[in-house]
Order: structure tokens, then sequence, then C-alpha cells
């Protein structure tokens, strides 16, 4: 029996021996990452962590280099890479803080790479998990992206149910949440009473109205411009007419006359379309200020 | 004398010990080493009895020696396999090969990665410098040859399969046969492309079809009757709008009959109602002469636009079939 025990121990001093050599050797490789990464080569650490990623067998290091590689590239704004990179560690089974870490950088990146749906999906992924466990960090990004998405009432519970979990005075904290909520609410009323035009309306307008449409869309000296326009190629038509130019009314005039009525029907709904979406961008920024304003706010709490 | 006649002896229960115990235990010790010398040769890792594994790249700067070598160059055909080609060159740019082995490879590599990226010309300058020791000689020089085809310079890209040593009957010459026979169709030397396709057997899958896609290519080009910019111009001089219908763009001949004709009546209304002198009539007439000329010139132009639309077609086809062998093959 006890040269079964010798075996067991000449076998784990032999496995101790020389994977403790392999991890001194991908740590050497990650202090070398790090301090790229320190030192601002982005680029440089970004390979360094991949390397490390590479060469290590354990789970633990690999996905903690797969997080620093995500850091760096979220410094060179390559978010979709650092969001694919990620995904690799979705399945890792380990540390718990470690997964949590992965799912919230991925809901970033996915939301600054400009797909809010992804990122609401992770974030949902992420709630299913640790619940309401999460930093403020988690409340931040959850509530951006519910603004992106315009899910304005899922943002108002989420804002209430963020600072009833981070208010530092417990019997302040539902005062708190309903003048932050007021605070949010007028924000939107504000920002929603504004007219946004109606690209078919202002199609319709400018279908009846010469250049009505694009005074409707908020653009008066172009509804001018394009009002004068059909006037003046009507006025041209009715001016041969009469002087016997008949043909050449026709050509000269009523040509350029559809041009500029079916054109200026035309661009009145595009401008109606570019000015409703410069209003709701507008709407948007408003209310991710106050997130971001209201973050401050807990943190100073 | 009982001492003079014994024989020494190792005592029974130590050889038994040795020979179930110690051997045993001395057996799974060289066991244990050996795999896991091979694990840490598989995995680019060193045994060191002393000081457990080694490595002698650190932090990411190659070492020079033949091990370390490998082990980088494994790190950057990873990368390579996850299209990370940025990486790949920066890494691939701090290799110092010191040997020609190292130098082909550090070249196939490079040629590789532009390639990837689309930089065609670079690609071919790195795959033409893989000497023809190196086991990637024939695949470099076929991709140096298409790389240059695609970007126009054929000659040099024939002179490359030309001097390339590919034996006779095997894939290799199938290969050559067809991508020279592309290169010749590329150039229109139809003459040239015969002789090439002489040799096309259609015996390897892997060319087969693109030797039938090239006689396609061929006859398509035999038999293409390319549009004349003077015959264009010529009827549309004639009647406004037919070169571009001759030219094979008959909306937009219509189209530029119904404008001259709109401004020439609107022109001869005012001839009819104010005479020659009047200036709305020179105004109209003018207007109607500039579309008259602008609609003849509009009518070389799309026949010589035509001509380019069909050879570009042609091109991108038979680079198309050049190409697929190539993935095919290497």
């Amino acid at each position: 029996m006890k040269w079964i025990n010798g075996f067991y121990l000449i076998c784990i001093f032999l496995c101790g021996t020389l994977s403790e050599g392999a991890h001194a050797q991908t740590e050497q490789l990650m202090r070398r990452a790090d301090s790229l990464f320190a030192s601002g080569n982005y680029f440089e650490s970004s390979v360094a962590y991949e390397r490390v990623y590479f060469e290590s067998e354990e789970p633990l290091m690999r996905i903690t280099a797969n997080l620093k590689k995500a850091q760096a590239l979220k410094q060179l704004r390559e978010y979709d890479r650092a969001l694919a990179d990620l995904r690799r560690s979705v399945t890792f089974s380990g540390k718990d803080s470690l997964r949590q870490e992965v799912l919230y950088e991925m809901a970033f990146c996915a939301y600054m790479d400009g797909d809010p749906g992804e990122a609401f999906a992770l974030l949902q992924q992420f709630r299913h998990r640790y619940g309401q466990d999460s930093g403020q960090r988690v409340y931040l990004l959850e509530g951006l992206v519910l603004n992106d998405l315009r899910q304005w009432d899922a943002l108002a519970d989420h804002i209430e149910s963020w600072v009833l979990n981070f208010s530092g005075d417990p019997e302040m904290a539902e005062e708190i949440a309903e003048e932050q909520l007021a605070c949010y609410a007028e924000i939107l009323m504000l920002k929603e009473e504004q007219r946004k035009p109606d690209p078919e309306k202002a199609r319709l307008w400018s279908t009846f109205i010469p250049g009505s449409g694009q005074l409707y869309a908020g653009e008066a000296g172009w509804g001018m411009l394009n009002a004068f326009s059909q006037l003046a190629s009507l006025g041209a038509f009715a001016a041969m007419a009469i002087n016997g130019y008949y043909v050449a009314g026709v050509f000269a005039g009523l040509g350029p006359f559809q041009s500029f009525y079916f054109g200026g029907i035309r661009q009145a709904g595009l401008l109606a379309e570019n000015n409703k979406k410069s209003r709701r961008d507008e709407t948007l920024a408003a209310v991710r200020e106050f997130l971001f304003s209201l973050e401050e706010k807990i943190d100073a709490e | 004398m009982r001492n003079q006649g014994k024989q020494w002896r190792i005592p029974a229960f130590i050889l038994e010990a040795l020979m179930t115990k110690l051997l045993p235990a001395v057996l799974m010790l060289l066991f244990m080493l050996t795999v896991h010398a091979g694990y840490a040769a598989e995995h680019g890792k060193s045994i060191n009895l002393q000081g457990g594994v080694v490595s002698p790249v650190v932090s990411g700067q190659p070492a020079g020696d033949d091990f370390s070598w490998s082990r980088e160059v494994r790190f950057i055909r990873y990368l390579i396999g996850r299209d990370d080609y940025r990486e790949s060159l920066f890494l691939l740019e701090k290799l110092e090969p010191e040997n020609s082995r190292q130098l082909d490879s550090l070249h196939y590599l490079k040629g590789w990665v532009h390639y990837q990226q689309k930089e065609l010309d670079r690609s071919a300058e790195y795959f033409l410098k893989v000497s023809n020791d190196s086991p990637v000689y024939r695949k470099s020089r076929f991709f140096a040859a298409y790389n240059l085809a695609h970007k126009g310079d054929t000659p040099k890209a024939r002179g490359v399969l030309e001097r390339t040593d590919t034996g006779q009957g095997d894939l290799y010459h199938a290969l050559q046969r067809l991508q020279l026979g592309g290169i010749a169709l590329l150039k229109r030397d139809l003459e040239q492309y015969r002789l090439q396709a002489a040799d096309f057997s259609g015996n390897y899958h892997v060319t087969a079809t693109q030797e039938q896609q090239m006689v396609h290519h061929y006859i398509r080009l035999k038999e293409r009757r390319a549009s004349s910019p003077f015959v264009a111009g010529m009827l549309s001089a004639a009647v406004p709008g037919l070169g571009k219908i001759y030219a094979g763009k008959p909306a937009e001949g219509v189209a530029g009959f119904l404008y001259v004709a709109a401004l020439g009546l609107t022109a001869f209304d005012f001839y009819r109602g104010s005479g020659p002198d009047s200036v709305l009539f020179v105004l109209s007439a003018s207007a109607a002469g500039a579309f008259y000329v602008g609609n003849i010139v509009g009518s070389v132009t799309a026949s010589r636009r035509v001509n380019q639309e069909f050879n570009h077609e042609m091109d991108q086809r038979i680079l198309f079939d050049m190409h697929i062998p190539l993935r095919n093959a290497f």
C-alpha cells in the first residue's frame, strides 16, 4: 500500500512541477501584455493577450486574458471584435465573478457596436443568472439600452428599481425615486411635445399645396423655393400658350413644372423623415444625459 | 569455514520488493516523463528537469532557434485562421529568419496574409520570393501568377507559370495549363488559348469543371462582335438615340430621342411664331443643338461603355474560374 502511495506522490510531484512551470510562463506573458496595455500600446497588448489565451491551458488564465484583450480592443474602438472574442468564454463554468464580467462586457460591446437589441438580450441573460446582484454599471447600461430601444415604460420601472437598490438611505430611497421619475417624465414630455413631422402628411400637403409639405416639415426656405419654381414654370407655360407657342409651352413650361411638382412631393417626405429622426435623436440624447446624471447622483450618495 | 562456503545472495523479500514495487515505480516514472515530454512538445513547451517547463519565447519576442520559430509560426497560423491579418502581419514583420527554410516560410506567410487582405501586388511579391526548395514552392508560384493576372500583369503571370516546374501529366501540369489558358483569355489571345486548351484532359476533378468553363468563355469571346463607337456615333447623328440602341442601351436611346425631339419641336414652334431672329428661337435651337451633339457623344461613350462592361464581366468570370481550382488544389 505504501508503494502505491509513493507512486501517487511521485505523480503529484511531477504534475505539480511541470504545470507550475507552464503557469509561470503564461503569467510572464500576461505581465508583459499588462505592461503593454498600461503603456497605451493597445494593439500590441491585444496580440499579447491573445498569445496568453493561445498558450495557456488553464481556463481561468484564458478567460482573464480574453477579458483583458476585450479591454484593449475597446480602447481601439473595435467593439465588434471584442464581442466576437468574448463569445469564446461564454461557456466558462468557473468563477462566477468572471462569468458576470464576460456577460457584462459582451452587453457593453454590443451596445457600443450599435446593437441595443443584442445588448438587451445579453443583459436579460445576466439578470436571469445573477438577479439584481449587480453593480451600478449594469443598471446604467440597461438604462441606456432601454433608452435606445425606446422602451419608455420599462425604463421608468428600471430607474425606480435602480434608485431603490442603490440609494444610501433606505428611508429616503422612495422619495428620491419619485423625484427622479418625475424628472424623467418631464424630459420625456418636453421632448415628446415637440411636434414630429409625419412624412406621409408632408407628402400629402405638397400634393395639394405646392411647398406646404416642406413648410410642415419645418423647412420654410425649401417650401418657398419649390412653390416659386412650380409657379414660375406654370407661368411660363401660360405665357407661351397665350402667345400661341403651344408646343413650346408644353415642353418648356409643363415639362419643368411636372419635375418641380413631383420632386417637391418627394422632397417634402424626405425632409419630414430627416426632421423626425433628428428630434427622436434629441430625445434619446436628453434621456441618456439624465441617466448619466442619475448615476453620478447615486454615486455621490 | 561455514562463512567461506556461503554465497552472497539478495534476500528474497528485497528481490520481491524490487520486482513488484520498485520496478513498476521506475517504469511508471519513465512513462509519465515520456507522456509529459510529448504533451509539452505538442504545446510548444520544453522539459527542463531542473526548472520544469521552459519557454524560449518570452513576451511575444521570438528567439532565434528553430523551436521558438516553429512555435511563433504556429501562433501566427492560429491568428491567420482567426482572420486576424493585421496581427499576423505585425508578428511576421518582427520575425528574424536564420536559415533559408525559415525565410521561405516567412515569405510564404506574408504572401498569404496579403492575399487574404486582397493586397495582390504585395502578395505576389512575397510569393515570388519563396525558393524552389520549399514545400510550398508550387503553391506560391501558382498564387503569385494568379495575383499578377488579377492585377492585369498578364505577361509576368505567364512568365511565372512557364518557369514553374510542374512535371508532366500530373495535377500540377493540368493546373498550369488551365491557368495559362485563363491568362491567354484575359489577354484575348485566342490562338495562345487554343494551344493551352489542347492539353485540357478533364482527368482531374479539381480542374475538369473549370476547363469546361474556359471553353465556354472562349466561345463567348470568339463569337462576340464588339459594337463600334464610330458606327454608334454615325447612327445617332442620323437619328438621335439610334446609336445607343445599336450599342445595346435601348431605354437610353429612346429617352435621348425624346429629349432632342422635344427641344427640336420647341425651337420649331418659336421659329414658326417669331422667325429666325427671335431670342426664344435662338435659345431653344441652341439647346436642341447642344442636346443633339451631346446625344452623339453619348452614343460613342455608351458603345465604349458596353464593350468595357462585357470585357470586365468576362475578365471576372475567367479569373473566378482560375481561382477556384487553386483553392481546391492547395
